[in-house]
């Protein structure tokens, strides 16, 4: 297993360039269509972040752990410190039920859609969201990790 | 940012002029797009053909260019890579913003309608 941590400025710009970092960290292991998921749901997860955390200190930065192994990715987003715990399990909403004429909403419901595992809670370095994604792709055989396979 | 082409038939085609349209471009794309349709533009086509990742924020920007035209005139989505287009049927905005396989068969969706 490979892991790596990654730090990012609380800001709008910074999230793309890592959000294609990141991508770019897990291409050997995923399939597009997964890494497209991951792509999304790493983009969304950090948006939000940097549109709605509120950290005590506006500089502050918000770590990530990405955990690489064939065919399964884990990858930990921690919120920056002094942010208001946000558990995006609890706020998403189903995209089903989105308006199609709305222009917001859809961010965190597009996580519990693609994402194939979504935790939220707090260990000794704050608050954090784990993400699980893993192949099922045809040209994929491995299977899906045992639970906590990733940990 | 975006590029446009005008049809002798009054479509313009808009190209978002980035390969990844998200938060941090969405409201550009979206006001250089509502900008065109102060114009008079209001049939128009969005070419996906070079934009490879889009988010919700770029799904966003479409439905608020699609609000601005309303019932003026048409908003057609052309060339969506498979995993957008997954993205964009699970939204479900395939109910209101038709896809098309390319901007050809876009272009000839909106004649059949004039």
């Amino acid at each position: 297993m490979n892991s790596q941590s990654y730090t990012m400025s609380n800001a709008l710009e910074a999230v793309d360039p890592m959000v294609q970092r990141l991508s770019a960290a897990v291409e050997p292991s995923l399939s597009d269509p997964t890494r497209f998921k991951f792509e999304l749901c790493i983009s969304e997860a950090l948006n939000n972040l940097v549109a709605h955390a509120r950290p005590k200190a506006s500089a502050a930065e918000i770590n990530i752990n990405l955990r690489v192994k064939p065919a399964a990715i884990s990858i930990e987003i921690f919120d920056p410190a002094g942010a208001e715990p946000f558990d995006l399990r609890e706020k998403a909403t189903d995209l089903a039920q989105v308006d199609e004429m709305a222009e917001g909403g859809r961010g965190l419901g597009l996580i519990m859609e693609f994402a194939n595992e979504v935790e939220y809670g707090q260990s000794v370095s704050g608050y954090s969201l784990l993400l699980k994604f893993w192949d099922i792709e045809p040209n994929h055989t491995t299977m899906p990790p045992a639970e906590g396979a990733c940990e | 940012m975006i590029h446009t082409t005008q049809h002798d038939d009054s479509i313009t085609v808009v190209r978002p002029g980035v390969e990844r349209l998200t938060a941090q471009n969405a409201t550009g794309f979206k006001n250089e797009v509502v900008e065109l349709i102060d114009q008079g533009n209001s049939q128009i086509i969005v070419d996906f053909s070079q934009v490879s990742f889009l988010d919700s924020s770029g799904l966003g920007a479409l439905v608020g260019v699609l609000k601005k035209i309303g019932h003026r005139g048409d908003l057609l989505i052309a060339d969506l890579n498979s995993d957008v287009e997954q993205m964009f049927r699970i939204c479900r905005m395939d109910r209101v913003l038709p896809i098309h396989r390319n901007v050809d068969a876009a272009l000839q969706s909106l004649r059949e309608r004039q």
